[in-house]
């Protein structure tokens, strides 16, 4: 007899239930797809011992017949696909039928479900993959599935659980996210004792932010709202003598992009507050992690991150979901064309916003390696709460919405104003030209920005009425206007301005240089001379001409204009230093701005530098000239505000 | 001395007493006062030392890097020494009317000074607190013209780099030889030097250089120009360089480090030239520059047949350029410079006469000197193009 044999059910069950489903929060994130792919409005959720002893979700959804109910169960069951073609056309969130029996496999299992237009429901119990009865039951129509000790059979994978809290913390945030997704839908999550998000539905996402954390991280984010036409790029067309009459090419599609980016004063230790939905769908996707990296290059730290709530739509033959079978990755049919749509779209909501950072923020605005979106309050301990232990990966994640009052939901953007504002052009996309925008008309691409609230958020855009006062300790400029008082980094601000000019000089090749009267020589070690020999050409056309003067000298012969003696040194030094241990691995445009940053941070104004009034006038004018005012090339702010509201508050005027 | 003496002195000492002119109490802490330490770091640096001995008073200020000493005639009632802050002092004194002064040591550094109608105390320091201020030596004096010296700071002091630099660039170079005295600075992109010839110094054979540090070549430059003086004397020592203008002494501690090899870099083959008024120059760069770069203050020099052409242009202020007629009929060449440089140069020769612009190609220094035979001054500007 042969020794291979075909698995059981059960068995194959228990295995995809492996990739389907490796913690409770992913029980709960199928579970609440199907509740969404079923119509749902409302959707309530209890969650106890971290998920392992009990998930019930209830929905109003469309429910299911009795035999659907069963058939759920069997693997590759769906409703929502019937031919392979529709793969290349998912509009739900589920479609491998695989989440119910694998989780069916791996618990105890209650399903009570109820079709909205027929009398009486079923209720099936399963554990461990065995049905062990169905019955007929009355009740409100649409679905409950309660799952009990998960993973009772599988000691294996139980072994793996993190701590009750972390669990939680985990269920909560992916809860979160989809409450985020889907503002028009009522959510409710409770743990054994208390309830930990109630979100009634309200009008958008704005709202439900608000709703969900407050006032403070709201006025950390700046909406977003972008869109372009897809390219035909590529979409299977039949040649021209086999079209109809009536023939009309297939409509490429719009790409959507909206939802917040945080200021650069919000920063972030870890991803994990980068949320990225397509069409919908919670994802991870390094592409767009990468957009939005670039996105926030030189104006954030290259060792933090923002915050990001991101809604990308496009037709769903445009992008391929069926990679993985916790759905949780991508794939995009024009990469490249999607990466720089995301990077551009946030570029340019952060130029436009130039979003102003507050003093007082500033001050306890130190990145945080927070899991996820936490509420900005202070959660004070819910009566009869579990002591909870400390979780080991991130702060207590403890949720609840404040209670929501509708008329404090009033926000300053309003749904009708998402199109009011005039199309913003994109300015072609940096200097790694994209395949799918080499083409003609590549980057016309026009996007929309939603309009600043009513009240003004505090805004950069200012920095041009600045009339500077004064000089703290001769580092520190000190300026008003009517929001307020700023404090600007001389340096720093400094900085951006040449940065940004350097790179644009750099651009059109008109970087001016010194021609030095006697070479500067300057000794460097073998692995320096190494990396100068892979950069002498870009600096050579940031203006610093050098070239080798032995085996291990190099001698500079010109500099860029303004840049002299021992900063110019200090430069190259800065520029030769070990980028990581993968030098190899630094590209071109990578290495590009990093050159650039280093001659601005050497040729700017230094702290403890006198400046005279004209000297400080010009700079703010300049500073207020740049694209990204907000934050200097190694992300550290650059003008901190004191409100107006905030000095009138503190004299105890208001 | 016996010690019983010496105590007394110091019990004395605290009893200073003097009358004098304040017109000449002005003037002196108006020579001394801009070495005072503005930073109050080290409290007693901002203070006068005033120090009172047969018919004079001696007024001292120091930064520690460097000191003026200097007196004026004064009626010494009791001899004796105090500090006085300096500021306070000086602001005093210009406001009271012409006339004499009694200054007065107090208990406690209180000095009183009294005039006319006017009678104020203020507080000094202990005066034992003062830094020694090293002595003029009078072994290995050089006379320097007033004259002379004048003109080789006018005409160097501006191409002192303010930028740290591997060589020592924070200075001029003074060189005397037996019979000519010359002085060089620069910032690495330019380069001004001046030598005059005709000159006597018995005292050196071959050649002596010294580095002047900036600030010292400042104050020295304020002392030259308020002198009635001919002559000045020089002298140093391991660690200090003093200067002597009539009855004042300039003191400054010596520059270390090393100024570069200025000579390699003259050059020798600039065969392009044209000869330019100053005036005309000047005013036309000035035009021009409102349009170069804010940052690099780049322009371009053209000369082609019979024409200079100054021109420059930035993305944020617009283009601009100046035609100035000149002989020229060379090939074309085309260099840049930071206009910068130009216009210091022409300042320094108080933008007068006839300017020789030598050229040899746009990689290479450039070359202004003034067209003016009759000098006995070689003065001579090199600066190094751009590449706009
Ligand atoms: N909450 C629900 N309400 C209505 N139908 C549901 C619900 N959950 C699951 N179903 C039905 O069960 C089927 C199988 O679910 P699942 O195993 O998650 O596979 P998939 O979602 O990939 O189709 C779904 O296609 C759907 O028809
Ligand atoms: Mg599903």
């Amino acid at each position: 007899m042969g020794r291979i044999r075909v698995l059981s059910d059960q068995v194959a069950n228990q295995i995809a239930a492996g990739e389907v489903v490796d913690r409770p929060a992913s029980v709960v994130k199928e579970l609440l797809e199907n509740a969404l792919d079923a119509g749902a409005t409302r959707i309530r959720m209890e969650v106890e011992g971290g998920g392992r002893k009990l998930i019930r979700i209830a929905d109003d959804g469309c429910g299911m017949s009795r035999d659907d109910a069963l058939l759920a169960f069997e693997r590759h069951a769906t409703s929502k696909i019937r031919s392979s073609d529709d793969l290349l056309q998912i509009a739900t969130l589920g479609f491998r039928g695989e989440a119910l029996p694998s989780i069916a496999s791996i618990s105890r299992l209650e399903l009570t479900t109820l079709p909205a237009d027929q009398p009486t429901g079923t209720r099936v119990e399963i554990a461990g993959g065995k049905v062990l009865s169905v019955e007929d039951v009355g009740g409100p129509p649409g679905t409950t599935i309660t799952v009990r000790d998960l993973f009772f059979n599988t000691p294996a994978r139980r072994k793996f659980l993190r701590a009750e809290t972390t669990e939680m913390a985990h269920v909560t945030a992916l809860v979160t996210h989809y409450a985020l997704a889907h503002p028009e839908m009522h959510f409710e999550l409770h743990s054994a004792t208390h309830a930990l998000l109630t979100a009634p539905p309200v009008r958008e996402a704005t709202e439900r932010i608000y709703q969900i954390f407050g006032r403070d991280t709201l006025d950390q984010l700046v909406p977003l709202a972008a869109e372009r036409r897809f390219e035909h790029a590529g979409l299977p067309e039949p040649p021209p003598w086999r079209r109809d009459e009536d023939y009309r090419p297939p409509d490429p599609g719009y790409l959507r992009v909206s939802g917040f980016v945080s200021k650069p004063a919000l920063q972030k230790l870890n991803r994990n507050s980068i949320y990225v939905f397509v069409n919908q769908r919670l994802i991870r996707d390094r592409l767009i992690l990468h957009a939005v990296t670039e996105a926030y290059r030189n104006i954030i730290p290259p060792t933090s991150f923002p915050v990001l709530l991101l809604f990308l739509e496009m037709p769903p033959h445009e992008v391929d979901v069926n990679v993985h079978p916790a759905k949780t990755e991508v794939r995009f049919r024009q990469q490249s064309l999607v990466h720089d749509f995301v990077r551009e779209s946030i570029r340019a909501t952060l130029m436009k916003a130039r979003p102003a950072a507050s003093f007082v923020e500033a001050l306890t605005a130190t990145p945080r390696a927070a899991s996820s979106l936490v509420p900005a309050a202070g959660e004070p301990e819910m009566p009869g709460s579990d002591p909870v232990a400390q979780p080991e990966e991130a702060a207590p994640f403890a949720l609840s919405a404040p209670v929501p009052r509708p008329e404090e939901v009033r926000l300053p953007f309003s749904g009708s104003s998402m199109v009011a504002e005039a199309a913003v052009e994109i300015q072609p996309a940096g200097p790694v030209p994209s395949p799918a925008s080499s083409g003609a008309n590549g980057h016309a691409c026009s996007q929309q920005i939603l309009p600043e609230g009513a009240e003004g958020a505090p805004s950069l855009a200012s920095l041009a009425s600045l009339k500077p006062l004064g000089q703290l300790r001769e580092s520190f400029i000190l300026a008003v206007n009517d929001e307020g008082l700023w404090i600007v980094d001389q340096h720093v601000a400094h900085e951006r301005v040449l940065f940004e000019k350097i790179l644009r000089e750099r651009k059109v090749e008109r970087v001016n240089r010194q021609r030095l009267l006697m070479p500067m020589l300057i000794d460097l070690l073998p692995q320096q001379m190494a990396i100068f020999a892979t950069l002498a050409e870009e600096l050579e056309r940031n203006g610093c001409e050098a070239e080798p003067f032995g085996p291990h000298t190099i001698a500079i012969k010109a500099a860029p204009a303004g840049l002299a003696g021992t900063e110019l040194e200090r430069m190259i030094f800065e520029v030769l230093e070990q980028p990581g241990s993968d030098s190899q691995s630094e590209n071109l445009e990578t290495a590009r701005t990093r050159i650039a940053a280093s001659i601005a941070c050497h040729a700017a104004i230094k702290v403890n530098m006198p400046l005279d009034p004209a000297r400080m006038e010009w700079l703010l004018a300049e500073l207020a000239r740049t694209e990204h005012p907000m934050s200097c090339p190694h992300g550290r702010p650059i003008a901190l505000r004191y409100s107006w509201k905030e000095i009138q508050r503190a004299f105890q005027r208001i | 001395m016996p010690a019983g003496v010496e105590q007394e002195k110091a019990v004395s000492g605290a009893a200073m007493e003097i009358a004098v002119s304040r017109h000449d109490l002005l003037r002196e802490l108006t020579a001394t006062q801009s070495v005072v330490e503005r930073k109050t770091t080290i409290p007693i640096l901002s203070n006068f030392l005033l120090e009172a001995d047969g018919d004079r008073i001696a007024i001292t200020a120091t930064d520690l890097d460097q000191s003026i000493r200097t007196s004026c005639a004064a009626k010494v009632k009791k001899p004796g020494s105090c500090t006085i802050p300096a500021r306070k002092l000086y602001d005093y004194i210009r406001l009271l009317g012409d006339g004499d002064i009694s200054i007065k040591l107090l208990e406690n550094h209180w000095v009183q000074i009294r005039a006319g109608r006017s009678n104020t105390r203020m507080v000094g320091m202990a005066r034992a607190n003062f830094p020694q201020v090293p002595e003029f030596p009078e072994s290995s004096v050089t006379r320097i013209p007033v004259a002379s010296l004048r003109t080789l700071i006018a005409r160097t002091i501006f191409a002192i780099s303010n930028e740290e630099s591997r060589y020592t660039l924070n200075g001029a170079l003074l060189i005397l030889k037996a019979e000519s005295l010359a002085m060089v600075a620069t910032d690495g992109h330019r380069l001004a030097h001046i030598e005059k010839a005709g000159e006597s110094f018995p005292g050196i054979n071959g050649e002596k250089k010294v580095l002047i540090p900036r600030k010292a070549l400042q104050e020295l430059q304020s002392l030259l120009a308020d002198t009635d003086a001919d002559s000045l004397d020089f002298a140093d020592d391991d660690s200090t360089l003093f200067f002597r203008v009539g009855h004042r002494v300039l003191t400054s501690r010596r520059l270390t480090g090393q100024f570069p090899n200025y000579e390699a870099v003259m050059p020798r083959d600039n065969n392009k030239f044209v000869i330019v008024r100053s005036q005309d120059l000047f005013a036309s760069i000035q035009r021009v520059a409102q349009f170069a770069d804010e940052r690099s203050g780049a322009i371009k020099m053209r000369i082609e047949q019979n024409e200079l052409k100054v021109s420059s242009s930035s993305a944020e202020a617009g283009e601009s350029e100046d035609t100035i007629e000149t002989p020229y009929s060379s090939d074309p060449l085309v260099v840049g410079f930071n206009s910068a440089y130009l216009i210091d140069f022409l300042k320094a020769i108080g933008n007068e006469g006839e300017v020789r612009l030598e050229f040899k190609d746009a990689q290479s220094a450039g070359q202004v000197r003034p067209e003016d035979a009759s000098d006995d001054y070689k003065y001579r500007y090199i600066i190094m193009p751009m590449r706009i």
